[in-house]
């Protein structure tokens, strides 16, 4: 009998669906691994099993009997212990005092244990002891840790529940190495006491390695499960995927005959900020270079300094030969520079508003206007849409009722009213599904053939390797190696973006 | 199915607001005869422009988002109450510089809460509750030495007497004032910015807005319209006297919540604030007219604001 | 942002480490400077008679800026502390004209005072937390409703408080004055909740209460406790105000609300909360004393004393949000 059982779960925001159909069976003793592209629904499927969000329809069995799960706390009265992937903490309390924040241990009855809850915590942060980093203490309070700090609290605070059943969505995310394996050896301790776990990752190489069965979930509905011994890394990714298997045609066209007539768009040279130093580079007219390496080494911030929405302390920035030094992204935006955030909900999308008000805001600054006529932008707007294949009702809908990945076809067609001569991309294709992916591609290719000069930042090789004409690796705030030609390799790409800085 | 509509439907704060204004005028007509004549609900209209005006200004800088609100109006509408009286002291002529200098005052006033915001980044909230206490000394100054002064006929005739159709100027000044808005929220690059950095500053600022100079100018044009209620409320009231303007704080805030503008902004309008207004209004109007004690009348209109928020934006669970 | 915090120097960061411990430093320093000052212009107000005058006046709004901070600390506000502040002022004058004004009458008076403040907290805790509706038109509507019953309870001011209750508080025992042993009594009071798990609970709903929902903490009980915990306080700000000014009035307590706000936010709390001290809202109730006998004491012409506090109080509400965002910075 399965320790933890859900069956036909589902939860739908409105137009949204959120989870179609999410069906999980967790034994005792196991580290059930849960995967699927970002928006597949995993972690609404694990907010509903902490009493999070409440569920639709569907059965929540714990020991095979069937309980209601109607709320944070009857889920921890059950014996459910979760990790949320957007962290719990309160960050002006101590490390200590948010490991015990769930069950705080009271002194007559009101006052705060000091000494017991300080010796509570003590046990979990000594489990990190060695591998937590500097400034890591107990008294410490949560806002002046880093993020992978940040994350071994939420960590431990999950940990100290003691519960039968552990739901870890996406824990490693921000860790280092060694903080990972210790992670992991906590994991097989807890295995070895037949808890039940869930661990959501989208690192392949940690759930090969920590995994004991996997289930996958695709566009809100289980797709099904093996044991992780039974199965390799490419089959998995098929599940994900579908029918689907790769997101864009292969390499296009050599970019040779293009050289000779090279202009150069935009030339960057010693540009220094936070998280990069003297960083530089040059775009010509129809080129796609591409940002390589791991995630959070100074791409994003190059991108956001140019943009004028980051800090510069060294370096020039040259668009079409004259010098640019955006303070803000206003300025940029003037002088023809674009920039798409893959962090569409804090950076992008105007939530509430009209569709037709959230593609038009750049074409307003750039034409100066002051009054605004929809119905004279309506056919502007449609064409920059169509270009995209957004699919949406009318433009005087809310964006908030699109998709993900229609909402950042939207975002991304404000960009289009008035081409500029410098795209920007930030992970663009974060979270938004295949299809969507494909469209952006095909139009980003379209827009370089048009002598658009595009940098892409992607936090997915493939995409890089498909779509860039050269790449730049970063690692550590530089760049430490250009892959051009045929040296445009999943494994050089790799190894460059792996090796130490 | 058409339950869920209608449902729907009274969700609207607009729809809600209409409603009830019909019902508590028959309420009002058969507590006391006579409550819903034409004079009266003139006297209301006039009554309610005052606070609709106010309003405005307050709705835009709510709508503004980041916790904007502005404490300070009432302060505003006595200064310029006051002001107004000075200077034209009883005399038509004195009406254009009155008007002038009053505007100016707001938007001095309203300048300084912007600057405070978002230069120094003070919450609105800090910012225009002190800004309220230096406007209410000034009040006192400024009333020391000075004679008070009085409306000039002209414009005590604009508020309180028929001008056009039978409706007195100040209840034109206050459609045309709807009418501005209405096409500055829907019609201007100015207004979609406004709804953009209410909804999502950060993304504004990513699309080009110009996040600060915005909320500037919103807190200005709070000032702006304070200053105008003031001149007004001067007219209606003949001559200025100390703190008239206390009274249009917060229900400044209430009219323009029960007109469907969530306090974290981004979302609502001015139209629905106008028949927040005239709610308002009208709520007190018909306890003034029943017979009770004045600790009866402020109880029950306690109670029934409650009643009539739990209509109005409340709050996302925290289990969706 | 992971090297920044790595780079600052050690010095800095135990800066830092001060402020995020004692957000009320910067306060702190303005009391002091206020309190020079005010023994500058006039030596004889900073003896003791001048401060147990200043604690005598301010120990309503210290009480009342320590009610705001409750709230405050969960990222909530009340606006109705005043309204309350006049309603268990009035209740307890009443009840103490008809019960009589010896001790035991007194204290049975006071108790249903404390019930009336805690009533009207739990009302706001259900209007905001349970119903929820927005914080600062909701209070407001409650303390139109709290007026209203005050009004009731006594519709004019002017009733007088019994003698043993003024003469008790401004009076002195062993020597000491009364309200030495109120701040004594309050400083015990405030040390034992800041160390109870509710005041807790409270900053950590404040600074996230998604995230302590999702916790597992209840949030609608803790903020309704915060409210209750509010109205409490009001209460004991209406014995200090009954004890000041000797008699009821339906009114008393409305022109507190704003200046209780301002206190907070003097003391360094975060209106968002999740961050502050009640210690802080005490010193920035101080502060708000000392700027007004301090521009008495300069010799400011009457009619400009309202303006120059004003202006000091922005001031000092300005410096103390940017100093403290520097500091923590």
């Amino acid at each position: 009998m399965p320790k933890l059982k859900l069956s036909g779960v589902s939860k739908a925001y409105g137009a949204t669906v959120a989870l179609r159909r999410g069906d999980l069976e967790i034994e005792s003793g196991e580290v059930h691994v849960l995967i699927g592209s970002n928006g597949s629904g995993k972690s609404t499927l694990c907010k509903i099993v902490a009493g999070s969000v409440r569920p639709d329809s569907g059965e929540v069995l714990l020991d095979g009997k069937p309980v209601a799960v109607s709320g944070p706390q009857a889920s921890r009265a059950l014996g459910i212990g979760i990790f949320y992937q957007e962290l719990s903490l309160a960050a002006h309390r101590t490390v200590a005092e948010n490991i015990c924040l769930p069950d705080m241990p009271v002194s007559a009855g009101v006052f705060v244990d000091k000494v017991t809850l300080e010796e509570r915590a003590a046990r979990y942060v000594r489990l990190f002891e060695d591998v937590a980093g500097e400034g890591f203490s107990a008294d410490a309070p949560v806002n002046s840790l880093r993020a992978d700090q940040r994350q071994l609290v939420e960590i431990m605070k999950a940990l100290a529940s003691e519960a039968p059943v552990l739901i870890f969505d996406e824990p490693t995310s921000a860790l280092d190495r060694a903080q990972v394996d210790r992670f992991f050896e906590i994991l097989r301790d807890l295995k070895k006491e037949a808890r039940a776990m869930v661990f959501i990752s989208h690192r392949m190489d940690e759930i090969f390695a920590i995994g004991d069965r996997v289930t996958v979930i695709r566009d809100g509905e289980t797709v099904g499960t093996s044991r992780i011994a039974e199965t390799d890394p490419a089959a998995v990714v098929r599940l994900m995927v579908g029918e689907q298997d790769e997101l864009a045609p292969q390499t296009p066209e050599p970019e040779q005959a293009r050289t000779t007539t090279r202009e150069v768009l935009l030339s960057v040279s010693g540009l220094s900020g936070p998280g990069f130093v003297n960083i530089g580079f040059e775009v010509a007219r129809g080129e796609i270079l591409g940002f390589g390496g791991l995630h959070g080494q100074g791409q994003s911030s190059v991108l956001r300094a140019i943009f004028g929405a980051g800090l510069v302390s060294a370096g020039e920035i040259m668009l079409k030969g004259e010098r640019l030094a955006a303070r803000t992204p206003r300025d940029a935006i003037r002088r023809g520079v674009a920039y798409v955030s893959g962090d569409r909900g804090r950076d992008g999308v105007i939530q509430g508003r009209p569709i037709i008000e959230n593609v038009t805001p750049i074409h307003y600054l750039r034409n100066r206007l002051t009054i605004a006529r929809p119905s004279a932008l309506r056919d502007k707007a449609l064409r920059a849409l169509e270009a995209l294949h957004t699919k949406f009702a009318t433009l005087s809908h809310p964006i908030n009722s699109l998709s993900g990945g229609n909402q950042q076809k939207v975002v991304i067609a404000r960009w289009l009213i008035d081409r500029p001569d410098i795209l920007l991309l930030d992970d663009p294709t974060k979270g938004i599904d295949l299809s969507a992916k494909a469209d952006l591609f095909a139009l980003i290719r379209k827009l370089a053939e048009e002598g658009m000069g595009i940098v892409l930042y992607s936090s997915e090789d493939a995409e890089l390797l498909n779509n860039a004409d050269r790449i730049l690796v970063f690692n550590g705030g530089s760049v430490t190696r250009e892959l051009t030609g045929a040296d445009r390799t999943r494994y050089n790409l790799y190894h460059a973006a792996y090796e130490a800085a | 199915m058409s339950g869920n509509m209608l449902l729907e439907m009274v969700r609207k704060p607009l729809v809600v607001a209409i409603a009830l204004i019909v019902v508590l005028l028959f309420l009002g007509e058969a507590l006391s005869p006579g409550f819903a004549s034409v004079q009266q609900i003139l006297r209301l209209l006039i009554v309610a422009a005052l606070l609709g005006i106010v309003a405005a200004g307050q709705n835009l800088v709510i709508l503004g988002g980041r916790e904007g609100i502005d404490l300070s109006v009432g302060g505003v509408v006595s200064l310029s109450a006051i002001v107004a009286g000075n200077l034209m002291s009883g005399m038509d002529s004195g009406i254009p510089l009155a008007i002038l200098a009053c505007v100016a005052t707001g938007a001095f006033f309203g300048l300084l809460n912007g600057l405070g915001v978002t230069l120094l980044r003070i919450p609105p909230l800090v910012m225009t509750l002190g800004m309220l206490g230096v406007l209410q000394g000034l009040l006192v100054v400024i009333r020391q030495g000075i004679p008070s002064g009085r409306a000039a006929p002209a414009l005590s005739e604009f508020v309180t007497r028929p001008f056009l159709l039978g409706l007195p100027g100040i209840i034109w000044l206050w459609i045309a004032i709807g009418l501005v808005m209405a096409f500055i929220l829907h019609r201007t690059v100015f207004g979609h910015r406004i709804y953009a950095i209410g909804s999502n500053e950060q993304a504004a600022y990513m699309a080009g807005v110009p996040v600060k100079r915005v909320r500037i100018a919103l807190f200005m044009l709070s000032g702006i319209f304070a200053a105008i209620a003031g001149i007004c409320l001067l007219g209606y009231s003949g001559s200025s006297f100390a703190n008239v303007g206390e009274q249009y704080m917060l229900p400044s805030i209430i009219a323009v919540v029960f007109g469907g503008t969530p306090l974290a902004g981004g979302k609502g309008g001015y139209t629905g604030t106008m028949a927040g207004a005239v709610l308002l209004v009208i709520l007190q109007s018909i306890l003034t007219t029943v017979n009770i004690d004045e600790s009866g009348r402020q109880m029950v209109f306690g109670a029934t604001l409650l009643v009539l928020m739990l209509f109005y934006g409340r709050g996302r669970a925290m289990r969706a | 942002m992971a090297a920044e915090a790595t780079l600052i120097p050690r010095k800095t960061s135990g800066l830092k480490r001060l402020f995020e411990r004692f957000p009320f430093l910067p306060a702190l320093v303005i009391l002091v400077v206020l309190f020079a000052l005010n023994g500058f212009y006039q030596p004889r107000s900073i003896g003791l008679v001048g401060i147990t005058g200043l604690l005598k006046t301010y120990m309503p709004l210290m009480l009342l800026a320590v009610a705001q901070t409750y709230v405050v600390y969960a990222g909530d506000i009340d606006l109705s502390v005043g309204a309350i502040v006049s309603l268990v002022n009035v209740t307890i004058i009443v009840l103490m004209q008809q019960w009589g004004g010896e001790a035991l009458p007194v204290l049975g008076a006071m108790a249903v005072g404390i019930g009336v403040g805690l009533a009207c907290g739990i009302i706001n805790g259900i209007v905001v937390a349970a119903f929820r509706l927005q914080a600062i038109v909701a209070t407001f509507a409650t303390s139109i409703f709290f007026t209203g019953l005050a009004l009731y309870v006594l519709p004019v001011a002017g009733a007088p408080a019994p003698a043993a209750f003024w003469r008790t508080y401004g009076g002195r025992f062993a020597e000491i004055p009364f309200v030495f042993y109120v701040v004594v009594v309050l400083a015990v009071l405030l040390y034992l909740l800041a160390r109870t798990r509710l005041a807790t609970q409270l900053l950590a709903v404040g600074d996230d209460a998604q995230g302590a929902f999702q916790s597992g903490l209840p949030v609608t009980a803790i903020r309704m406790k915060g409210y209750a915990l509010c109205g409490l306080f009001a209460a004991l700000a209406a014995f200090c105000v009954t004890g000041d000014t000797a008699s009821g009035d339906p009114l008393v307590g409305g022109k507190m609300t704003l200046s209780a706000v301002a206190a907070v936010v003097l003391g360094g709390s975060a209106l968002s909360g999740g961050f502050g001290t009640v210690v802080g809202s005490v010193i920035g109730a101080l502060i708000i004393g000392l700027i007004s006998s301090l521009v008495y004491f300069m010799g400011t012409p009457s009619e400009w004393q309202n303006l120059v506090q004003g202006l000091a109080i922005l001031l000092a509400l300005m410096a103390g949000i940017l100093v403290g965002r520097r500091a923590r910075a």
